[in-house]
């Protein structure tokens, strides 16, 4: 007979507020097999582990239920007093009163009645508890960064530089990122690649640090620890151990009026490209959609000119397998384009450009040499208007949140064109000016105050042509709703961030939960705001939400002092529960009839087949076989075996079988 | 007739196969199933409208195994039994010569099962159609309606577990209904035990139903219950697209997961 001791906690006044504490314990006492049923305030506190520890001993306890809050808050705490006390962890059970019952109802007999239900349910599940032992995983000290923003940049060598290896994947050409695309940063103005490109540079330089660019993750299996990870690595069409990046190719390509990814297609490259200067690495690519030897089977001027012999016409995409114990999600963020907003012209007029685009035009290696011209006809424009909130905060366009980091840009855009065009006029509409950051609300100031620029709290309801004009029809809600109307010569729109184009692919092949934007789901938003709830999988920057330098830099430091706690260890331990397929004598040796229609369900590939040999190496019989390593106790294998020839330890069919029943039973009051 | 005879008979001459699993004249002029392993005893092979029962339930049985090869009479039920059979591991492919019968009662060439699946595919498949028009006549009926109609089917049930029996998907070693360390189906014969046991047999078989109705048949009763796991045949068609008995993949409906799977049965 089970010896159970009952442990019912008030919770300050979070329980005893609608519970009945004292009656629920009074009246647990009397359910079979419980020997010993206290309440008390805090039961987390250390005193009240203690009388958890001090009734073990005393009363011999061979099971505690402890009736306070959900087991994801205070679980391991009553584990780690029961293990203290000598008793095996798992056979100790949380009976949520709070969560589930005092929190969700008022104060009356009913509520006291739930609470008592749910702990004689939990007294039932805890008495049909068994031992189990944690399980220890070996952890394969190599982590795996996906995209090379600057987040992911950061992360890798905050890895690398604890001493561990790091390979970094990247789909485009070079790492860099949007950061690289930048002309300056808020609220210092310092030159956006000045800062990045010697990070980039210690990436390619460091030793413990693999970099993959123009290349993709193609599938993740394992877990934590161990996972097995393929990499497909795009066809470069060129030796990179031989390519000294001297850049000929590059310009005797004659194919050179391709639109520009790098430059938001306002500059022109060629089909055999670097997308900027200072790409890392600094090898071209060649682009064979619009490479004319991919298209007609004649040119190959760059094969001819190519000093060291490099390209490689023939060359097809490689699939790399490795072996990664954590892995940092840095995949970054796109922008809508102006081609999203048909009150704004989707996309038709030249001079309606997105945040990105002005970069360019602000970089001094962009397409205009750091020159405000105009992507019509060239032009210096003498008034622009800049358009916060374009997509964002805009239910009706799909878009509630705010993209966080436009606001700033906004301003730097304003404040960065007056200082190269003096006599130009800066207009802003915005909807509010969301500055909370070190610097920021001054940096706004100073645009407003020092460089004149003209805010106007209102939006921009449409923008039309007239002569060579852009006229914007905006409200000022601070004059009464007083329409507006500027005629501009160009018109920017601080569009809305979204998640990077294939987000939502990336996250499925790495079961991480993603949210209705399809920005990745952090495990909790307080407290666990780079985990996932994929163990072992980390979020830097912003694929998790639009966020500007300093936060993805804090968050990728932030996601490799995870990455390098869990190589802290050699051993990984492991929850013991998981699936288990049941083995009786021979002939038999398993219900398992074999037939693996578990094999597909298993969401972790953890099942295996094992086959049973007589002497002679024969085989008798195939059963199915839980890989305790991989399996993460999901328990939807045990829901198809139709001989329940599975049981999830910790959760076996009795336990639940004797929870079910326990519920069903009549009500005491 | 003398085709499939013939064709046995060389097989079990040439030692291709052990045993040959056919219909023979019963007594009360039924047919019955039988088990030859003398190539002189194959003249006692029949095939017409008589020949019901699905064969394929004997593959499974230790007793049959034994022989290894094996060749069996093979209508479309069977075709599509063996194909199911082999996607769950239960038999071997290279262990079964399919002795196919067309859809005229014609004998047909089937070298291997690969061949099986090839035919199967050209042919559309479905429930019989007198047991769908009843099934049709029940879908159009109220839920208190149809559910009054199985309480009272089912009512008259004993538990002799001959549909079980009958039926080649039902090969696991231990039923769930035997399983005592939770008892999570009542052993005794009374109307919520009965409706307990008829749900898990369906839903055991959704997906993997050949709508033979070979359950139905053994049923001492004459409940109709094929019709539950017919039902559940087009409910898993009409959901997933897949049919049972198609492939030797194991493709079952509610063991394998698409991302463009129908998602409406959550509320």
């Amino acid at each position: 007979m089970s010896r159970i001791g009952v442990f019912v906690c008030h919770c300050g006044e979070n329980i005893s507020a609608t519970v009945d504490v004292a009656k629920v314990a009074e009246e647990a006492s009397k359910l079979p097999g419980v020997v010993h049923s206290v309440d008390y305030k805090y039961m987390c506190s250390d005193p009240g582990q203690t009388l958890v520890k001090e009734a073990i001993k005393e009363h011999n306890l061979t099971g505690v239920v402890v009736a306070a809050c959900s087991p994801r808050m205070h679980e391991p705490t009553f584990r780690k007093a029961c293990a203290q006390a000598g008793l095996n962890p798992y056979l100790s059970e949380m009976a949520n009163v709070r969560e589930h019952c005092s929190w969700v109802h008022e104060k009356s007999e009913q509520t006291t009645q739930k609470a008592f239900d749910v702990v004689r349910t939990m007294v039932s599940k805890a008495s049909n508890n068994a031992a189990l032992e944690p399980i220890k995983v070996p952890v394969t000290k190599r982590a795996l960064v996906v995209g090379g923003g600057v987040a992911g940049i950061q992360a890798a060598l905050d890895i690398a530089n604890t001493g561990h290896k790091v390979i970094l994947v990247e789909r485009s050409p070079s790492i860099g990122g949007h950061m690289a695309q930048l002309s300056e940063t808020f609220p210092t103005l310092d030159c956006s690649q000045c800062i990045l490109t010697p990070r980039m540079v210690e990436v390619a330089q460091h030793p413990n640090i693999t970099l993959y660019t123009h290349s993709e993750v193609e599938s993740v299996d394992g877990f934590i620890g161990n996972f097995h990870v393929k990499i497909r690595k795009k066809a470069r069409s060129l030796d990179e151990d031989l390519c000294t990046g001297c850049g000929l190719c590059t310009t005797k390509c004659p194919q050179k009026k391709i639109p520009s990814e790098f430059e938001q297609l306002l500059g022109t490259r060629p089909a055999i490209y670097t997308p900027f200067p200072q790409a890392v690495p600094n090898k071209p690519v060649i682009d064979r959609d619009n490479c004319t030897f991919y298209k007609t089977g004649k040119c190959k001027i760059c094969e001819i000119v190519c000093p060291t012999k490099a390209i490689r016409f023939d060359q097809e995409d490689t699939i790399l397998e490795v072996e990664i114990g954590a892995i940092v999600l840095a995949t970054g963020f796109d922008v809508k384009h102006s081609d999203f907003f048909p009150e704004y012209g989707k996309g038709k007029y030249k001079d309606v450009i997105d945040g990105l685009q002005f970069e360019r035009l602000a970089s001094a290696s962009g397409p205009t040499q750091g020159m405000i011209r105009r992507p019509s006809d060239g032009q210096i424009p003498k008034k622009i208007v800049f358009i916060a909130c374009a997509g964002s905060r805009d239910p009706a366009k799909g878009i509630e949140y705010c993209s966080k980091i436009c606001c700033m840009y906004t301003a730097k855009h304003a404040m960065l064109y007056k200082h190269k065009v003096h006599d130009g006029e800066a207009h802003v509409f915005y909807m509010d000016i969301r500055a909370g950051g070190k610097m920021y609300e001054e940096f706004v100031r100073r645009a407003i105050v020092e460089d004149h620029v003209n805010y106007t709290r209102g939006r921009v309801s449409t923008i039309y042509e007239l002569d060579g004009k852009l006229i914007v029809k905006g409200a000022d809600t601070l004059l009464g709703a007083q329409s507006v109307e500027i005629e501009a010569d160009m018109v920017v729109l601080a569009t809305a961030g979204v998640a990077s184009e294939g987000s939502e692919d990336l996250a499925q092949k790495m079961h991480v939960s993603y949210d209705q934007h399809k920005f990745f789901a952090e495990a909790h938003p307080k407290l666990k705001p780079v985990e996932t709830n994929t163990g072992g999988i980390f979020l830097a920057g912003a694929c998790q939400t639009t966020r500007d330098i300093p936060d993805s830099v804090a968050m990728a430091s932030g996601a490799a002092v995870k990455v390098a706690a869990l190589f802290s260890s050699d051993l990984l331990t492991r929850e013991p529960i998981v699936a288990r397929v049941n083995r009786i004598p021979g002939p038999s040796h398993s219900t398992c009839v074999g037939c693996f229609l578990c094999q597909p369900v298993c969401p972790y590939q953890a099942i295996e087949r094992e086959d049973i040999k007589d002497r002679a190496g024969n085989i008798i019989k195939s059963l199915a076989r839980i890989n305790e390593g991989l399996c993460q106790g999901c328990g939807t294998c045990v829901a198809l075996c139709r001989s329940k020839s599975i049981d999830l330890l910790g959760y076996t069919d009795n336990q639940m079988h004797g929870e079910v029943l326990s519920v069903l039973e009549e009500a005491f009051v | 007739m003398d085709n499939l005879r013939q064709k046995a008979k060389e097989l079990l001459e040439s030692k291709t196969v052990n045993l040959v699993i056919g219909y023979e004249n019963g007594t009360n002029g039924k047919a019955r199933a039988v088990f030859i392993t003398d190539p002189e005893k194959t003249g006692k092979l029949i095939y017409d409208e008589r020949c019901k029962q699905n064969l394929a339930v004997y593959l499974n049985k230790h007793e049959v195994k034994h022989y290894g090869k094996i060749a069996i009479v093979a209508p479309l039920m069977v075709m599509r039994s063996i194909l199911v059979l082999v996607s769950e591991c239960q038999v071997k492919k290279e262990n079964i010569v399919a002795l196919g019968i067309g859809e005229d009662g014609s004998l047909l060439d089937f070298p291997s099962l690969e061949v099986v699946e090839k035919y199967v595919a050209k042919i559309p498949l479905g429930n019989p159609q007198s047991d769908q028009e009843i099934l049709d006549k029940l879908n159009a009926m109220t839920m208190e309606q149809r559910r009054a109609f199985w309480q009272n089917e089912l009512e008259r049930c004993f538990k002799c577990y001959a549909c079980r029996a009958a039926c080649p998907m039902c090969y696991c070693l231990r039923c769930t209904v035997e399983c005592n360390q939770p008892q999570w189906i009542s052993a005794p014969a009374h109307p919520l035990g009965n409706l307990e046991w008829h749900m898990l047999r369906t839903m055991h078989l959704t997906g993997r139903c050949v709508s033979c109705g070979d359950c139905g048949r053994a049923c001492p009763l004459n409940i109709p219950i094929h019709l539950l796991t017919m039902q559940q045949a087009e409910e898993a068609f009409h959901m997933f697209g897949v049919r049972a008995g198609t492939s030797m993949k194991a493709e079952s409906a509610l063991s394998t997961y698409k991302p463009d799977d129908k998602e409406n049965f959550i509320l």
